[in-house]
């Protein structure tokens, strides 16, 4: 273990939302630590918490609902939760960045590309300090961060409006806004999911050369296992607001230890064809009365008694390995 | 399954949903201060008579020794040229206005929504085009001046007002209720219902315009303030309730003569106007909210 | 008693073109093939290839600009306003997005009986006891679905209903169009499972539209890709996936994420993904596919190949595989 301060720390996170029926208790104390040039992924299925987290990071939940009932969420040793609201946009522009699965709501349809690209890269370097540059130095700037993105003809593409764009398209020019100089930590929620496989496979590719180049940090978060493991170097599982297992990518593919990440992996349809499972019984708990003890007990069947009482704690199996389940209780 | 428990069940399910709507609608303390401010409206305009100061004030009535008096205990709002009291008067004004607003609308929504389904849910190109640009001519006549040349035509009066608001209303729902069809009708369910094999009229009233509800209720809560304004706004000019009749728009125009100095007697139906629309478009934006598909 | 190699629907020639203001859009251009009763047939493609649009024909969506197809001998060449009763009863489809199939404004009961109401008058007036059989067909205990809204429910449980609606007239033939593409792996492995045994239960003829090649191996007994509008290779399930011709076949193949290292080595490793599908208003000359083709010869720009079949019931539509005599 590296002993310097991580880039991104979420510590015994917990939200919850207010609504008719009642309190939807989603987060119940997530941790999860990135590293300085590390490639994280988050996995989980539709509705167990991972964009309520990233949201967390960027301080966008939706108000009045939502509430952070708990926990700390450290950027650089600096706890975004309690930072004063006028320092967050700063810090959007600036070193922490994000794409989401719908480029086309993260884009402005009345500007051209060229436009929303310039803006971000004039408010990127004003947080640098860099002042007074012309406006054919930025769109020069904007139709590089283009390119790299493997967008072919950069320059006409400056010119045109988001809803020209194919989907592709539009999430290279979301990705090269989120690329800028300043970037250390990129979150990317689902960016691909929209997309044709050909394309995402390009995109992916692409925005792996980037990052590795760069040396940006990344919390790639996404419902396929399949991408995780080509892109990342260490995945979290998110099962119903808490992570319940952690570990190097490969390591989790070769020897997934919690019952739910074992499920999750059977249930993904093979290449080579060997039928499906059965799914996992059951289905997500209801958050407004989430099981006692362990959220994933009801549907696991190595459930034990002390699963239906106490949440398990992380437990730690070697190698950088965590799981959040009683069967590793040493 | 035993029978009352599905009854039951489904009466449930209706009950959720209501309170549920209540608990959006309720969300935002605006929307129930202005439901609250209209409910008061509403009862005061319907029980006019009874709970009215002076409710003979409202019709051919003098008293010049009590003539251009200013608010006071005894005349809340003061009291007009003639004597009578701007309070009582502005109370009845209300009910003219709230009648011109729900004439109006029970005219106008029912032809605009028929026309706007028909146009979005045919695949008669002819048909969809013919009823809209006829839609667009009669947006393109501004309503006031429509509304002016027909009530100038006939007789200024309030039955006249009211037809001649109601013609340029329909419009506007022919074309809210055309954009939400034509977009429902590319809907899988729709396409579901047609290839399920029902006929054209149950898809229309079934399947489409329960779907259209929200934005028509929606928009007859904010209409209810324009009719209003507008009605006001005619016989400000003297083309709707006639004199002695209180309307609340003649009032104003009375008493704009006596500006600035005895300012009650058009501060005072202006503001009850303004209170009126008000309180409707609070209860737009929580029915807007009722409505909307809440995502966490 | 029925052959079961029995074609129970027979496509030929199938075109539909929409035209829009900014040109012909070439949806569905010259497709053949032909579904065998009881078989699993895949269609599988990206976005815009118009696989879709094969299935929206077919079930009468849309009348076909040109092209034949025929269920038994039953011609499906008009839309649903011109089909027969007897038709619609037997052809069904599963939409992809659940959120938009159901009627936000119809509880679930009122959903299921509509097919009920109008095709099976034999139930008479007892429809809550046939919605609630519908509803434990599909897994879904009736005393806690029958009277809820379908926002109140999940999207696995919104495509279960669904799939009850779509068999609600007891059909032969059920197209599937992307049943599980909005929901998670774990949901879509429960749904293609009650889809399977149910098939075999009700001698059912699938229609099966993905993108997802991993779950059409999983799936489907033939599989035909698609793209732009035309068929570029139809072969055995199995065969498709070890011995894939068509070069597109082979990009697709290798564009996907897998899990294991087992399934990283089916992938085809000499190629990689280029470019995008182009607009299907403006296809371009030849073989479509000639832009962003690997091994784009001379001619592919200029002649459109025609379907060869290279092994019995595996055929591929590129000129690196001609006709034998060409």
């Amino acid at each position: 273990m590296r002993t310097q301060v991580p880039l991104l720390e979420i510590k015994n996170l917990h939200v919850q939302f207010k609504v008719f029926e009642g309190v939807l208790k989603v987060l119940n104390g997530v941790n999860i630590v990135i590293r300085e040039k590390e490639k994280v992924g988050l996995v989980g299925e539709t509705g167990c918490g991972k964009t309520t987290t990233i949201k967390s990071v960027l301080r966008i939940l939706p108000s009045p609902q939502a509430k952070i009932t708990g926990g700390q969420i450290f950027y650089r040793g600096r706890d975004i939760l309690t930072m004063q609201p006028r320092e967050i946009p700063g810090l959007r522009r600036g070193e922490l960045s994000a794409i989401f699965q719908d480029p086309l709501a993260s884009l402005n349809p009345v500007f051209t590309v060229g436009q929303q690209l310039g803006d971000i890269l004039k408010h990127s370097m004003k947080h640098q300090g860099v002042k007074g540059i012309s406006k054919k130095e930025i769109r020069s700037k904007a139709a590089d961060l283009l390119r790299e993105t493997g967008m072919p003809d950069p320059e006409r593409i400056l010119k045109t409006y988001p809803v020209q764009l194919s989907g592709g398209m539009r999430q290279r020019v979301c990705i090269s806004e989120a690329l800028r100089a300043t970037v250390k930590l990129l979150l990317a929620d689902e960016p691909t999911t929209n997309l044709d496989v050909t394309i995402q496979d390009q995109i992916l590719r692409r925005l792996d050369d980037l990052v590795e180049e760069r040396g940006t940090s990344i919390l790639l978060i996404s419902h396929s296992l399949g991408i995780v493991r080509d892109l990342t170097e260490r995945v979290y599982i998110m099962y119903a607001g808490t992570i319940v297992e952690t570990t190097r990518t490969r390591r989790l593919f070769e020897n997934p230890l919690h019952p739910y990440t074992k499920a999750l992996l059977k249930t993904i349809p093979k290449l080579t064809g060997k039928g499906l499972s059965e799914g996992i019984r059951g289905r997500i708990p209801n958050y407004l009365n989430p099981p006692q003890g362990c959220r994933f007990h009801p549907r696991c069947d190595s459930a034990m008694n002390i699963c239906r009482k106490e949440n398990p704690p992380g437990f730690s199996a070697g190698n950088d390995h965590v799981a959040a389940c009683w069967l590793f209780r040493g | 399954m035993p029978k009352n428990e599905i009854a039951a069940s489904a009466f449930t399910a209706k009950r959720i949903n209501i309170s549920k709507g209540w608990y959006k609608f309720s969300r935002n303390p605006l929307s129930v201060l202005g439901l609250t401010v209209l409910i008061i409206i509403v009862l005061a305009a319907v029980l006019a008579p009874y709970i009215t100061p002076y409710p003979e004030h409202a019709g051919p009535y003098t008293n010049f020794r009590e003539s251009s008096l200013p608010p006071s205990l005894k005349h809340f709002f003061g009291t007009d040229t003639v004597g009578r009291d701007v309070f009582s008067r502005v109370i009845f004004g209300y009910r003219f206005s709230l009648l011109l607003a729900a004439v109006v609308i029970t005219l106008s929504v029912p032809p605009g929504i028929l026309l706007g389904l028909v146009a979005g849910y045919t695949r008669r190109k002819w048909l969809e085009v013919g009823i809209m640009r006829i839609t667009d001519i009669f947006l393109a006549v501004p309503p006031l001046v429509l509304a002016l040349a027909v009530t100038a035509m006939l007789s200024p009066k309030l039955l006249n007002q009211m037809m001649a608001i109601s013609l340029m209303w329909w419009p506007w729902y022919c074309r809210l209720v055309y954009s939400v069809t034509s977009s429902l009708r590319h809907e899988y369910f729709v396409h579901d219902a047609e290839l399920t094999g029902v006929g054209r009229g149950f898809i229309l009233t079934r399947a489409i315009l329960p779907n259209c509800v929200g934005p028509i209720l929606t928009k007859i809560t904010l209409d209810m303030g324009f009719v209003i304004i507008l009605g006001a706004s005619l016989s400000f000019i003297g083309l709707g309730v006639q004199p002695p009749k209180p309307g609340l728009g003649t009032m104003v125009a009375d008493g704009a003569k006596r500006l600035p100095a005895e300012w009650w007697m058009a501060v005072f139906p202006a503001l009850a106007i303004m209170l009126v629309i008000l309180s409707f478009n609070l209860i737009g934006d929580g029915l807007r909210d009722m409505f909307a598909v809440e995502e966490i | 008693m029925t052959v079961m190699n029995e074609d129970i629907l027979r496509v030929k020639g199938l075109v539909k073109h929409f035209f829009t203001r900014l040109g012909t859009v070439r949806a569905v251009d010259n497709v053949s093939f032909a579904i065998r009763r009881g078989e699993t047939f895949g269609l599988v493609g990206e976005s815009g290839s118009g696989k879709t649009t094969v299935a929206h024909t077919l079930v009468g969506i849309y009348k076909p600009t040109g092209g034949e197809a025929y269920f038994r001998d039953q011609s499906l060449g008009e839309d649903f306003s011109h089909r027969s009763k007897a038709l619609k009863k037997n052809i069904r489809i599963v939409f992809q997005d659940p959120g938009s199939s159901l009627n936000p404004r119809w509880s679930i009961k009122q959903i299921l009986e509509l097919p009920l109401r109008i095709h099976r008058t034999s139930y008479g007036k007892n429809h809550v006891e046939a919605v609630s059989e519908l509803l434990r067909m599909v897994e879904l205990p009736p005393e806690e679905y029958l009277y809820k809204y379908p926002q109140a429910i999940g999207g696995g449980e919104k495509q279960m209903v669904a799939i009850a609606r779509a068999l609600a007239t007891e059909p032969d033939f059920v197209a599937l169009d992307e049943p599980t593409s909005a929901l998670d792996v774990s949901i879509q492995a429960k749904i293609i499972k009650l889809l399977t045994r149910l098939q075999k239960k009700l001698d059912l003829t699938y229609l099966f539209i993905t993108h997802d090649l991993s779950l059409m191996r999983n799936m489907a007994n033939r599989v035909a890709i698609m793209y732009l509008g035309k068929i570029a290779e139809v072969a055995p399930t199995r065969e498709f996936f070890q011995k894939p011709l068509h070069p597109y076949t082979n990009m697709l193949l290798s564009s996907i994420p897998v899990t294991s290292d087992e399934e990283e080595k089916l992938k085809p490793k000499q190629i990689r993904s280029t470019g995008e599908i182009p607009s299907p208003v403006n296809i371009p000359p030849g073989c479509s596919f000639h832009l962003r083709c690997p091994r784009c010869m001379d001619i592919c720009s200029r002649l459109d190949p025609v379907m060869t079949e290279k092994e019995a019931g595996h055929w591929v539509r590129c000129h690196l595989y001609p006709a034998a005599g060409q």
